[in-house]
C-alpha cells in the first residue's frame, strides 16, 4: 500500500506556482539528464527509509524496493501479475500431499559470498521465517507456512497448515536467505542474496548503494552498474529531484504532477478503494439492504476516475478486485450512477434525513480526503445526512479492528499483492475478517471452501459466489481501481509491473 | 550561585520528567500502537500476541514504571522499526539536525545583523522599508512551502544546487536558507530595534561629541550593546528550530537528521522511536536554557531565580 502523506497537498499547492519554473526548466532538463543517462549508474527515489534489509522479518515496502534486488525468489511472477514462473526453483512446485509442496532447485547458483544455494538455504529461510516475531508480521503473505524439509541436496518440501491453494503464489514473495546467515555479520544491514544486485553501502537517513552481481545466474543480466535508493519522502521534492536530474525513477507521483515529469508511465495497480458499509443487524441505517444499494447508485465512479484521478484510474467493476486477479469474476458489474433509482429507494426505506456516520483517514493513501468528499457529497445528495469523522491513521485503525464501535461506512484501501482473492475476500467480505461489517453466514462458508479447496475451477467458483452475493446485498460501495505512476528520466527504458516491484535488471539507458 | 544552579538544574530535570509522562501517555492513550504496526490482514489473536509481546497488555502504570526505571538505567527501548537500540539511532541522526540548524541560524544572523543595523541607522529610508517588508515575508511565509520555492527556483529552474539529500556543502546551502529566512524576519526586527534605542542612549551622544568617527560609533560602541537581545533571540531561534522547523525542512530536502526521522518514525508509528526522539530533543531545549539562565546570573548577578 502506498502511502501519501503531505506528497499530495503540497504537490497540489506549489502545482501552480511551480508550472512557470517547471516549464522553464523543461529546457535545462534536456541536458542535465544526459549526464545522468549512462549506464555506470541509476538514481531511484524512493518514500522512505528502509527499516531494515532482512527480508522477512518486517512487512515494509521500502524495504521491498531494495531487498528485491539483492534477493531471488522461488517462484517469479509475470510483469501484469497473471502468471507465476519458476526462478530459483527449476520447475513449478509438485504438491505431494495435501499440505506439501515438492520443489525442484535450480543447481549452480550461488550467494554472492559464494555460500551455495540449495535445499538448506530454503529449510534456513524458512526457519527463520517461523521465528515468533517474523511470523506475525508476515501472517498475510506467508502465514500458512508450517516447515520445510530438505528430501536431498536440490530438492526440498515447503510443508503447510492444512491445504493452502495460494502458496505457490506466496513463493513469489519469499525472498531466499543462504544457509548460514546467521554467522553473517551483521545480515539485517548487510544481507547476502543471490540476485542481480550486491549490497554495497547503506549511508543513515540518506541512501543505500546497490551493484551490479557480475556472476548472477539469472535473466536479464543487470545492464546498470551502480543503484542508489535515495529516501525523499516529498512527493514534491521527489519530482524536482527528477526534473533537475538529481534522480532517473521516482515513485510518489500523483496524477496532477504527471505531466510535469520528464516521462511518465502507469501501470494499473491491484489497489481499491472502498467504503465497508455496516450490513451487520441493527437499528443503523445501512442495516438496510435498499440503503446500501442506494449509496451505490449514488456514485458516479466514471466522473471518480477522470476528474479525480485524471484518467489514471478505472471504475471497479463491483468486487475490489483487479481483472488480472484470480477469483475475478467477469460477470459482476459496477452499480450504475442513477440518482432517481438512489432517491427512490432512499425513499422506499424510509431514510430521507438519516445519519450515515463514516470514519476515514487522511493522507494515507492516494486522494483518500478527496475520494471521502466527493462520495458523502453523493449520498446527501440523495437525501441522507452524513456524518464524517476523519482520525489520524492509528486511532482509524482501532476503530477498524474494533467490531464494537464499527461505523456506518468506513473508507479504507487495500491492495491484493498475492494475486489471489483469498486475501481480500477474508478480509473484508467474510463476516469473520477484521475488517468486514456483514454477518453473512453463507459468504462466511464460501470464502472458508475456498480457502481449502484444491480445484481451481471450483475454487473461482465459490470467489464468484461470494462477489455476486455481496454486490446483489451491497455490503460495500466499490469505487475505482487506480494506476500506480511512474515518473522517470526520458532515455530510461523500463516496464513497471503491477505489483510495483522495482527490478533494476529489468531496466536499462538509451542514448 | 550553586544554589541558584541546582535550582535551575532540579527545575530542569522536573520538567524533563513532565515531558517523559506527556510523551508516554500520548503514545499509549492514542489508538493502538500495535493496530499498525501489523498489516491490517493481521487476526485479533496475532494482534493480541504482539500486545503481549511489546507489553502493551500490562497495566498502564506498570508500563509507565519499566519504562521511567529503564530510562534511568539509560535505556531507551528498543525500535519496533529497525530492531536496534531507539537512543543508538537518535544519536547518528543528531549531528545532521545539528550541522543544519547551526549553519540555518549562523546565516540569519549574518544576514539580519547588518540589515537591521543599516535600517536603526537610517529610519524611514528605503533600506528600512525594505528591511521590514523582508522580515514580514520571511515571517509569513511557511518553511515547508519556502523550501519547495527554493528548490523549483535554484535546483529546477537554475540547475545549481541539488534538490534534496546530504552531501557537500552544496546540499546544506538550501535547506539552511529555507530554516534561516524565517529567523532573519524576527532578528532584523530585534536587531533594528534595539540599535535605535542605543543610538538614542547618552553615551552615543558623548562617543559622537568627543569626535569618535560615526561608524566606530555604531560599528563599535552601540553595536556590541545592541547585540545582547539579538543574541538571546538567537538561542531562542535556535531551539525553536531544533523542537521544531527542523522536521518539516528536514523532510522537505531528505536531510537525514532528527526532524526526518521524527517524520519517518511517526508515519510508521515506531511508539519507542517517538517517545526517544521528543525526549532527547527536550532534554536538548531544556538544559540549554538552563545553561543560558546560569550564563546570565554570571553575567548579571541581579537575575534571580523566578
Amino acid at each position: 500500500m502506498r502511502r501519501h502523506t503531505m506528497a499530495a497537498i503540497s504537490a497540489v499547492v506549489v502545482a501552480t506556482v511551480a508550472s512557470a519554473a517547471l516549464s522553464a526548466a523543461s529546457a535545462a532538463d534536456a541536458t542535465s539528464t544526459s549526464t545522468h543517462a549512462t549506464a555506470e549508474s541509476i538514481t531511484i527515489a524512493i518514500g522512505g527509509e528502509p527499516s531494515t534489509l532482512d527480508p522477512l522479518v518486517r512487512d515494509d515496502g521500502n524495504q521491498r524496493a531494495v531487498t528485491q534486488n539483492v534477493f531471488d525468489t522461488l517462484l517469479g511472477r509475470t510483469p501484469n501479475g497473471s502468471r507465476l514462473y519458476p526462478k530459483l526453483a527449476s520447475h513449478h512446485p509438485r504438491r505431494v500431499s495435501r499440505s506439501a509442496w515438492r520443489f525442484k532447485l535450480r543447481p549452480g547458483i550461488r550467494f554472492s559470498n559464494g555460500t551455495p544455494f540449495n535445499a538448506d538455504s530454503v529449510v534456513a529461510t524458512v526457519r527463520h521465517l517461523l521465528e515468533p516475531k517474523v511470523v506475525t508480521e508476515q501472517a498475510s503473505w506467508l502465514g500458512t507456512i508450517k516447515g520445510a524439509k530438505k528430501v536431498n541436496d536440490l530438492t526440498v518440501d515447503i510443508l503447510t497448515k492444512g491445504a493452502d491453494p495460494i502458496f505457490p503464489s506466496r513463493m513469489s514473495y519469499m525472498r531466499i536467505m543462504p544457509a548460514d546467515w546467521k554467522s553473517l555479520p551483521d545480515f539485517a544491514n548487510r544481507p547476502v542474496g543471490t540476485g542481480p544486485y550486491v549490497f554495497s553501502e547503506w549511508a543513515r537517513g540518506d541512501h543505500i548503494t546497490l551493484t551490479a552481481n557480475p556472476d548472477y545466474w539469472g535473466k536479464p543480466k543487470p545492464s546498470i552498474r551502480t543503484v542508489t535508493f535515495k529516501f525523499v519522502p516529498e512527493g514534491s521534492t521527489q519530482l524536482a529531484g527528477l526534473v533537475a536530474g538529481n534522480f532517473d525513477l521516482i515513485t510518489n507521483l500523483i496524477p496532477e504532477n504527471a505531466k510535469r515529469a520528464p516521462k511518465v508511465l502507469s501501470v494499473p495497480s491491484t489497489e481499491h478503494p472502498k467504503f465497508v458499509l455496516n450490513a451487520r443487524p441493527g437499528s443503523q441505517v445501512t442495516a438496510d439492504v435498499r440503503v446500501r444499494q442506494a449509496m451505490n447508485y449514488a456514485i458516479d465512479k466514471k466522473a471518480i476516475a477522470s476528474k479525480l484521478f485524471l484518467g489514471y484510474a478505472t471504475v471497479d467493476a463491483g468486487q475490489v478486485l483487479s481483472p488480472s486477479v484470480f477469483g475475478f469474476d467477469k460477470a459482476t458489474k459496477a452499480y450504475p450512477h442513477n440518482v432517481a433509482r438512489a432517491k427512490q429507494l432512499i425513499e422506499e426505506a424510509g431514510a430521507t434525513g438519516k445519519t450515515v456516520n463514516v470514519v476515514g483517514t487522511s493522507g494515507r493513501w492516494l486522494k483518500d480526503r478527496e475520494l471521502i468528499e466527493v462520495v458523502t457529497q453523493s449520498w446527501r445528495a440523495i437525501g441522507l445526512e452524513v456524518d464524517v469523522k476523519i482520525y489520524d491513521f492509528r486511532e482509524f485503525v482501532s476503530r477498524l479492528v474494533d467490531p464494537k464501535r464499527r461505523p456506518d461506512a468506513i473508507f479504507i484501501s487495500s491492495s491484493t499483492d498475492l494475486y489471489d482473492a483469498d486475501q481480500q475476500l477474508t478480509m473484508y467480505y467474510a463476516p469473520s475478517g477484521i475488517a468486514s461489517s456483514n454477518a453473512d453466514q453463507r459468504l462466511k462458508q464460501w470464502i472458508d471452501k475456498a480457502r481449502s479447496e484444491l480445484n481451481e475451477n471450483k475454487r473461482a467458483n465459490l470467489y464468484h459466489l461470494a462477489i455476486r452475493r455481496a454486490r446483489q446485498q451491497a455490503y460495500f460501495t466499490w469505487l475505482v481501481n487506480f494506476s500506480t505512476l511512474w515518473g522517470m528520466d526520458e532515455n530510461l527504458r523500463w516496464q513497471p509491473r503491477s505489483d510495483g516491484y522495482i527490478f533494476v535488471n529489468t531496466m536499462r539507458f538509451v542514448g | 550561585m550553586g544554589r541558584f544552579a541546582i535550582g535551575r538544574i532540579v527545575h530542569g530535570v522536573v520538567v524533563v520528567f513532565c515531558v517523559a509522562i506527556v510523551v508516554f501517555a500520548t503514545s499509549r492513550l492514542v489508538g493502538d500502537p500495535v493496530g499498525v504496526i501489523l498489516p491490517f490482514e493481521a487476526t485479533h489473536e496475532q494482534r493480541a500476541a504482539l500486545r503481549h509481546q511489546l507489553g502493551f497488555d500490562r497495566p498502564i502504570l506498570e508500563q509507565f514504571g519499566e519504562y521511567i526505571t529503564n530510562l534511568a538505567r539509560g535505556d531507551f527501548g528498543t525500535s519496533l522499526l529497525q530492531d536496534r537500540p531507539t537512543i543508538s539511532i537518535v544519536l547518528e541522526h543528531l549531528p545532521a539536525t545539528f550541522e543544519l540548524v547551526f549553519a540555518g541560524i549562523a546565516l540569519a544572523i549574518l544576514i539580519a545583523v547588518p540589515l537591521g543595523v543599516v535600517a536603526a541607522v537610517r529610519p524611514g529610508s528605503l533600506v528600512d522599508r525594505m528591511s521590514v517588508s523582508l522580515s514580514l515575508l520571511g515571517l509569513s511565509v511557511p518553511e515547508f512551502f519556502l523550501g519547495i520555492l527554493l528548490i523549483l527556483f535554484f535546483a529546477v529552474e537554475l540547475g545549481v544546487l541539488p534538490a534534496s539529500g546530504k552531501g557537500g556543502i552544496e546540499h546544506l546551502i538550501l535547506p539552511a536558507l529555507t530554516l534561516a529566512l524565517p529567523a532573519v524576519g524576527r532578528l532584523t526586527m530585534i536587531a533594528r530595534s534595539s540599535m535605535i534605542d542605543q543610538l538614542g542612549q547618552a553615551y552615543v551622544q558623548t562617543a559622537k561629541a568627543k569626535g569618535i568617527p560615526r561608524w566606530r560609533v555604531v560599528g563599535i560602541h552601540a553595536l556590541r550593546n545592541a547585540l545582547i537581545p539579538v543574541l538571546t533571540l538567537s538561542g531562542w531561534e535556535l531551539m525553536r528550530a531544533l523542537a521544531g522547523y527542523a522536521v518539516t525542512v528536514e523532510t522537505v530536502f531528505a536531510w537525514p537528521g532528527v526532524g526526518y526521522l521524527a517524520f519517518q518514525a511517526v508515519r510508521e508509528q515506531d511508539v519507542f522511536l517517538v517517545q526517544t526522539i521528543v525526549l532527547v530533543v527536550a532534554v536538548l531545549v531544556v538544559f540549554v536554557n538552563v545553561g543560558i539562565d546560569i550564563l546570565y546570573r554570571v553575567v548579571d548577578p541581579r537575575i534571580k531565580l523566578g
